[in-house]
């Protein structure tokens, strides 16, 4: 009895126009009786399921079985729609609130609107065409809705349905030949990419990030995806803790992030030129850096830092102990502008997770005193500052030595590097044999200035005291020689 | 000179004598600024901050310099094919000093790994804006630099 | 003592046949009554001028000339130069006390009708130097080639352009080219430390030795005293070590604003940027600067900047021929429309440095 069933089940399944009604609407009764292979398609398709029929998209008259006036012109017939007239039928009914409601449909209906100003929405290499119809991404005669695991624009299917252009370099080079074809490629290594191929809808994949229909340039800076965007983007998911439940992963980063000195940059200074999230971990092939390779992806700026830490002895070790490089001491969301502070040995630096007094007790001693010398670069140069501008409020000239300070910054920058050689020798070239040169140097200028300041006052007293005497003297030097001379 | 008056002579001597110490002592706070003013100073001569940048002989070539101009330090390059140009040191990401790498044809920015090509233009790293660029004319064996045209 | 200094006047007089200067010199009187005070002004420029002279001469040493390096030599000179910073300001202070002084000794001149015959010549060479002095002012005031100095002679030279048919050719002069250059620095700087004291001092000396010769003049009202009752001073010792004591006093005022108020210099001339707001020139141009802006842009059909020159050109030529139009003082009498005159421009030029100093 099962098998029997099972068998019925299958011949019946297996019948091409079992689910071929008989429809109100005579184009497709026609066609599908003729077996063509798209009203078998469009038997799948949602617009089919809501009753629209052929020609609510092709024209013509779908109530008259006759060929010469269902498909007449004068009834509007439009055939196969060409160029942007694909889309014009979509947009008839998609961008008509009224129209989507009587179907019964929550779609929203700004979707040409949008497409008309995004980067899809301009002139193809054809006339009078856009780049993009409708069609070309939703697909035709099979359209299913979003949520609908065979529908093209599905999660799961959207970056084969990109990559359909954006994966052809032959196609690409039509419309722009410098921009990648292999995001798709990148794609399927990252996080993201094998989750999706594993059928976990809810991952980013293309649309997530660019958006659907109104996707610009990622220098726009309209653009979801331009740098001072994105982590915005990104954090829709990201810094979701519902959403991002089951995946295991933190969701603060971008809080931290939008704390740190990138992304304040990024964030509220608008400076493009500071990472996104993407400047570390990749875009299409989105996964954070490996452990060993965290310093060369900093050092794609921090090139000086990155450099000196890899042939410092901290590299091996680090490796070694499967220590993250750079994150282990500066974080990696939460980056704050490095201080003293951080070098050093008390609780508040990041040497002393590692080296203390009894521990590792080579590099406690280092780390001492290149605090030490770092602190004592800080304060001298914090000293030479004060003195020469007070020497120049007081109307001294101190230009020159003014100019030396600059000196004394760079060399504040250049410690602050050399901290990652880890080589207190190298350390203390810098801040003794750059720096504190300099500030000493500016620190004698600085109490010159103020020397003559005061000697200028004390001189001018001693000249007043000289004058005062011999005008005194000159005067009864007069009254004297008047009472000789004069006749009163 | 007329006779001095009829007063007494110890009076009419200490006056003198006062008048001749007040004067010794004007003379004195006058002609010691003077003459310390005539005295060649620690630094001979004013160096020339805001035009030379030394001389071309002494300006090895694919090298560069920090010179003053004024307030600001300006990078002097001598490029290997002689050619010698000048730009604003600071760079136009966060102020650091800029530096010439010849090895790599650019000149760089420590701090964040900036680079800017040798027509100043920005080319690589955070830097929004190129490097100003300084006039640079020869004078005999002098190398004069003025502000940009 | 007495025999050394009598030895050296010996040794002198037996070459040069001193006797009858000293002897001369010896004699000379100066009145003394009510307004004998002013007669302390000619001194006081005097000095000023000296030391404008001496300061002048010292900052030779080390002050250069060229536009690239006019600004740092004197940034040298205030930091790197012992009591460099006290010589340039009391050059600095000295060149605006020097030219009060001679405001304040030319009107005193005026009023009391000193210029009346027979010291015409004296009133001329005098007001000839009072324009060298704002000369020296306005070219003195170029050399630190900062940035105050270069816009400020860009107005002032600008504005001679106003004058009809030759006002673009004297400005070009005055700045040796189309634009305030380099070439108009060293030309300033020749005119101030070269061609202006070389006449000066030829006027100064006659100026001086016609003072000698004429003697003191008198006001008017008190010409006709009898002679008995004239009050005198002998000029040697008596006025001459008053002079001296007055001049040891403005010294010491000199070093005083020097200390406190230590010249300025500012930052270098930038031949490239636009002009700062609200440039001014010196206090000694300012009513006449002020003047022309309260000037309408058209008078009838007169530009109004030109009308305005016009206008200062005329005032000043018939306030240096006064000796010659002012027919009242040759006969020994006040005219009272000299003395309205005079109070008019005092209040004129007070009323208008103000009102341009406070813009």
């Amino acid at each position: 009895m099962k098998t029997f069933i099972t068998m019925i089940s299958i011949f019946i399944l297996f019948q091409p126009n079992l689910f071929a009604q008989e429809t109100k609407d005579q184009c497709y009764n026609c066609h599908s009786a003729l077996g063509d292979k798209v009203s078998t398609g469009f038997q799948n398709d949602i617009h089919f399921q809501k009753g629209i029929s052929c020609a609510a998209c092709h024209g013509g008259n779908s109530r008259s079985d006759d060929m010469s006036v269902s498909m007449s012109k004068s009834s509007g017939f439009k055939g196969i729609p060409k160029g942007n007239q694909k889309s014009e039928s979509c947009i008839v009914c998609h961008s008509n609130s009224d129209m989507m409601s009587k179907y019964g449909s929550k779609l929203v209906t700004n979707q040409n609107e949008l497409l008309s100003r995004s980067v899809h929405g301009k002139s193809s290499i054809k006339s009078n065409e856009n780049i993009i119809q409708c069609i070309d991404c939703h697909s035709v005669h099979g359209i299913l809705p979003k949520t609908h695991r065979r529908s093209s624009v599905n999660p799961i299917n959207i970056p084969k349905t990109c990559s359909k252009c954006h994966g052809s370099a032959v196609f690409m080079r039509l419309y722009n030949p410098s921009l990648p074809v292999d995001q798709n490629e990148k794609y399927l290594t990252s996080q993201h990419g094998i989750l999706n191929k594993r059928g976990d809808s809810k991952v980013a994949e293309c649309a997530s990030c660019h958006g659907s229909h109104d996707i610009l340039s990622a220098s726009d800076v309209r653009s979801k995806v331009h740098p001072v965007n994105l982590p915005h983007t990104c954090s829709k998911c990201h810094s979701d803790a519902k959403y991002m439940k089951g995946y295991k992963i933190p969701t603060n980063q971008f809080e931290r992030f939008a704390k740190s000195v990138h992304g304040k940059a990024l964030l509220e200074k608008k400076d493009a030129s500071a990472p996104a999230c993407n400047s570390c971990h990749g875009n299409h092939g989105a996964i954070p850096p490996g452990i060993e390779s965290i310093s060369k992806v900093c050092g794609s700026c921090h090139a000086l830092n990155a450099e000196l830490f890899s042939v410092s002895p901290h590299k091996k070790i680090f490796d070694e102990q499967k220590i993250p490089e750079c994150e282990s001491c500066h974080g990696n969301h939460y980056i704050e502008t490095a201080t003293n502070k951080l070098l050093g040995v008390s609780s508040e630096a990041v040497c002393s997770k590692c080296h203390t007094e009894n521990k590792n007790v080579k590099g406690y001693k280092v780390a001492r005193t290149m605090r030490y010398l770092i602190d004592s670069l800080d304060s001298a140069s914090k000293y030479a500052d004060s003195l020469i501008n007070s020497a120049e409020q007081r109307g001294m000239e101190v230009s020159d030595a003014k100019f030396k300070l600059r000196d004394a910054n760079q060399a504040k920058l250049e410690a602050k590097t050399m901290v990652h050689s880890f080589d207190e020798e190298k350390f203390k070239e810098v801040v003794e044999g750059k720096g504190l040169a300099v500030t000493n140097f500016v620190i004698v200028e600085g109490k010159a200035a103020f020397d003559n300041y005061f000697f200028r006052r004390y001189g001018l007293v001693i000249f007043i005291l000289i004058i005062t005497f011999l005008s005194i003297v000159l005067y009864l030097y007069i009254k004297k020689l008047d009472k000789k001379y004069l006749k009163t | 000179m007329n006779d001095k008056g009829h007063l007494p002579e110890e009076r009419r001597t200490f006056l003198k004598y006062l008048i001749g110490g007040g004067l010794i002592g004007f003379a004195g706070s006058v002609l010691y600024p003077l003459f310390a003013f005539l005295k060649p100073p620690k630094q001979a001569d004013v160096e020339v901050t805001s035009a030379s940048a030394g001389k071309l002989s002494e300006f090895e070539k694919g090298t560069g310099k920090i010179v003053r101009f004024g307030n600001k330090p300006l990078l002097v390059i001598r490029m290997p094919n002689g050619e010698v140009k000048a730009f604003s040191a600071t760079c136009t990401h966060f102020d650091c000093t800029v530096q010439y790498k010849k090895d790599l044809e650019i000149i760089w920015c420590a701090c964040h790994n900036g680079k800017y090509d040798l027509n100043g233009k920005n080319i690589a790293g955070p830097p929004p804006r190129p490097l100003d660029e300084y006039r640079v004319v020869m004078k005999g064996d002098e190398i004069l630099i003025s502000k940009k045209a | 003592m007495k025999n050394f200094w009598n030895k050296i006047y010996d040794w002198f007089n037996s070459r040069l046949d001193l006797q009858d200067v000293v002897g001369f010199i010896g004699k000379k009187y100066v009145p003394v009554h009510r307004h004998s005070v002013w007669y302390y002004f000619g001194g006081v420029s005097l000095f000023l001028f000296i030391i404008q002279v001496i300061t002048g001469i010292l900052l030779l040493f080390y002050y250069k000339g060229s536009s690239d390096l006019a600004f740092e030599s004197i940034q040298f000179i205030m930091s790197k130069v012992e009591f460099g910073w006290l010589i340039r300001s009391i050059h600095s202070w000295a060149a605006n006390l020097f030219i009060l002084a001679a405001f304040i000794h030319m009107f005193s001149v005026y009023f009391s009708r000193a210029y009346r015959k027979p010291r015409e010549i004296t009133w001329l060479t005098g007001m000839l130097m009072f324009f060298l002095a704002l000369a020296f002012g306005f070219s003195g005031y170029l050399l630190p080639w900062n940035e105050l100095a270069f816009f400020a002679t860009k107005v002032g030279t600008d504005i001679m352009t106003a004058i009809p048919f030759i006002g673009t050719p004297i400005m070009e002069f005055m700045r040796g080219g189309e634009d305030v250059t380099g070439a108009t620095l060293s030309r300033l700087f020749g005119f101030h430390v070269a061609l202006f004291p070389g006449i000066f001092t030829v006027l100064l000396a006659v100026h001086l030795i016609l003072v000698q010769r004429q003697g003191m003049s008198v006001p008017i009202d008190m010409e006709n005293i009898p002679a008995d009752e004239k009050k005198t001073m002998p000029f040697f010792p008596n006025f001459l070590l008053r002079d001296l004591l007055l001049w040891l006093l403005v010294l010491n005022v000199l070093a005083i604003l020097a200390v406190f108020f230590p010249a300025h210099l500012g930052e270098k001339a930038d031949m490239f940027a636009p002009s700062p707001e609200g440039i001014k020139p010196e206090w000694y141009f300012l009513f006449m600067f002020q003047t022309l802006k309260y000037i309408p842009a058209q008078v009838l059909f007169i530009d109004g900047e030109i009308l305005g020159i016009l206008l200062f050109g005329a005032a000043g030529l018939l306030w240096t021929l006064v000796p010659f139009w002012d027919r009242r003082s040759a006969k020994g009498q006040s005219s009272r429309f000299v003395t309205y005159l005079g109070l008019f421009a005092v209040i004129f030029i007070i009323v208008f440095t103000i009102v341009g100093w406070l813009a």
